[in-house]
C-alpha cells in the first residue's frame, strides 16, 4: 500500500489555502487522509509555508512518496536537504 | 507538465487561482481532470488508474484543459484584475489609516473601501466554497 504526502485545497473561492496531507495513494479523492503534515498559505506576501518537520521526516523516511508540489515545499522548509543528510548517515 | 516544470507550486497555484475565475466556461471532464489534478495533487498514473484510462490521455486532458484557463485569462483578465483591484484596495485603506482626519470621516472612508472589495467579490457568495479552512 503506497502512502503518498501530497497538498490539499482547501479555503474560500479565489482564495486558495492547501494542506500537507499524508494519504494513502488509494484513497479516494474527497476522502480521509491519514496525517496533516503542515500548510500552505500562497495569498499572502510572502507566501506562508508551515511544515512540521519531524512528522514530515518520519514519513519520508518510512517510504511515503511526496508529489511534486509537497517535494518543492519541502526543499523550501529545508526538510528535503535533512531528509537527505539523514539517509547518507546511515 | 508538472514533473518537468522547475516549479511545480507555482504552477499549480497558478493553476487552481485560474480554475476559480473560469471554471463555469470549462467542460464538465476538463474541471473532473482539473481537480484531481491540481486540487488533490494525485499523479498522472493514479488519475488514469482510477479512470481506466492511459496516462498519455490524461496527459492531453490536463495540458489542453489548463491551455483552455491561460486562454481565457489572456482574452478576459479577469485574475490579474481581481489582483491589481485587492493591490490598490490595501494601499487605499493604508492611506486612509495614516491621514489626520477625524475617526468618523475615517470609518466612513474604510466603509467605502470594504463595499469596493466586496463588490469585486460579489460573485463569490453564490459559488460554492472548497472546503473549510
Amino acid at each position: 500500500m503506497a502512502v503518498r504526502i501530497r497538498l490539499k485545497r482547501m479555503g474560500a473561492h479565489k482564495a486558495p489555502f492547501y494542506r500537507v496531507v499524508v494519504s494513502d495513494s488509494r484513497s479516494p479523492r474527497d476522502g480521509r487522509f491519514i496525517e496533516e503534515i503542515g500548510t500552505y498559505n500562497p495569498v499572502v506576501q510572502p507566501a506562508q509555508v508551515k511544515i512540521d518537520e519531524e512528522k514530515a521526516l518520519k514519513w519520508l523516511q518510512t517510504g511515503a512518496q511526496a508529489s511534486d508540489t509537497v517535494r518543492d515545499l519541502l526543499s523550501k522548509a529545508g526538510v528535503m536537504k535533512k531528509f537527505h543528510e539523514l539517509k547518507l548517515q546511515k | 507538465m508538472k514533473a518537468n516544470e522547475p516549479d511545480a507550486l507555482s504552477k499549480t497555484t497558478r493553476v487552481n487561482l485560474l480554475f476559480d475565475f473560469y471554471e463555469p466556461l470549462l467542460t464538465e471532464k476538463q474541471r473532473t481532470f482539473l481537480k484531481y489534478y491540481f486540487h488533490d495533487d494525485f499523479s498522472l498514473g493514479e488519475i488514469a488508474a482510477e479512470f481506466g484510462i492511459s496516462r498519455q490521455a490524461v496527459y492531453d486532458n490536463v495540458k489542453r484543459a489548463e491551455q483552455a484557463l491561460e486562454g481565457y485569462e489572456s482574452k478576459l483578465n479577469l485574475l490579474v484584475k481581481h489582483e491589481t483591484l485587492l493591490k490598490l484596495a490595501d494601499q487605499l485603506e493604508k492611506s486612509v489609516m495614516n491621514l489626520a482626519i477625524e475617526d468618523t470621516e475615517r470609518t466612513a472612508l474604510v466603509s467605502v473601501i470594504d463595499a469596493f472589495r466586496a463588490a469585486d467579490n460579489r460573485l463569490e457568495k453564490e459559488v460554492t466554497v472548497h472546503g473549510s479552512i
